[in-house]
């Protein structure tokens, strides 16, 4: 199964949107994301920014939050987006 | 160019910039600034700091900043109180009011950036889109 990371923050209201979002994709289709929060636990940071070249490139320069990574492919997605469209990402190929 | 600090030798007005300011905004005196040392910025700031500044002072502060600007604090409260409570955890537990929505990467300048309220208006969350806002959504183009 692909890793899929879920980059959020606590206090990022995008990122409470997309929590259960998240979780029902996860029950009904059996992925997991891991969900790392980023401004309250600093290897979760350490770890986003290791991502940076990649994720910064597709969030317009920026480590934005929440963001959606496939660590095999580098496929990145971030942003508040609808349930199809996360759906469509997790189950999609690299784009 | 790097920014400097700058010192008003009439007012002690303190000046974050590549160059300082032709007439002090405080007390109106021309070419009054001369260039010191950020550690000597710090002390005079800190000296002058005149108790806590709440998230209601906060929010006050960028009421008035949107004022009469393109722009406005998102009405949706709920929203505003949930990235209030960011910022001020952010500013508690690493130094700056930054965006609860993005994380820093620890390089000096870049972080800058984040420090709320940013640069938005020339974001592509912002510029040129009908309906606006800053990254966080604290701030929403004016209807």
């Amino acid at each position: 199964m692909a890793r899929l990371i879920m980059f959020h923050g606590r206090e990022c209201p995008h990122c409470k949107k997309m929590m259960p979002l998240v979780e029902k994709l996860e029950q009904e289709t059996g992925v997991v994301f891991e969900k790392r929060e980023i401004w309250h636990d600093e290897a979760n940071a350490d770890l986003m920014r290791s991502f940076r070249p990649i994720i910064a490139a597709k969030c317009g320069g920026q480590l934005r939050v929440p963001t959606f990574l496939k660590v095999e492919t580098n496929d990145v997605m971030c942003g508040e987006v609808d349930y199809d469209k996360l759906k469509a990402w997790a189950a999609g190929p690299a784009s | 160019m790097k920014k400097r600090y700058w010192r008003c030798f009439v007012c002690n007005d303190i000046h974050y910039g590549i160059a300082p300011p032709e007439l002090c905004p405080t007390c109106k005196v021309l070419n009054a600034y001369v260039e010191i040392t950020a550690e000597e910025a710090r002390k005079i700031l800190g000296g002058g700091t005149n108790g806590a500044f709440t998230p209601a002072d906060f929010r006050a502060a960028i009421e008035r900043f949107a004022s009469g600007q393109e722009f406005m604090v998102n009405p949706d409260e709920g929203k505003v109180e949930t990235l209030l409570g960011g910022i001020f955890e952010n500013e508690k537990n690493h130094g700056f009011k930054f965006c609860p929505c993005r994380l820093r990467t620890k390089d000096w300048e870049e972080d800058l950036k984040l420090i709320c309220p940013c640069h938005f208006t020339i974001h592509e969350t912002y510029k040129g889109v009908p309906d606006g806002e800053c990254w966080c959504g604290l701030f929403v183009r004016r209807k």
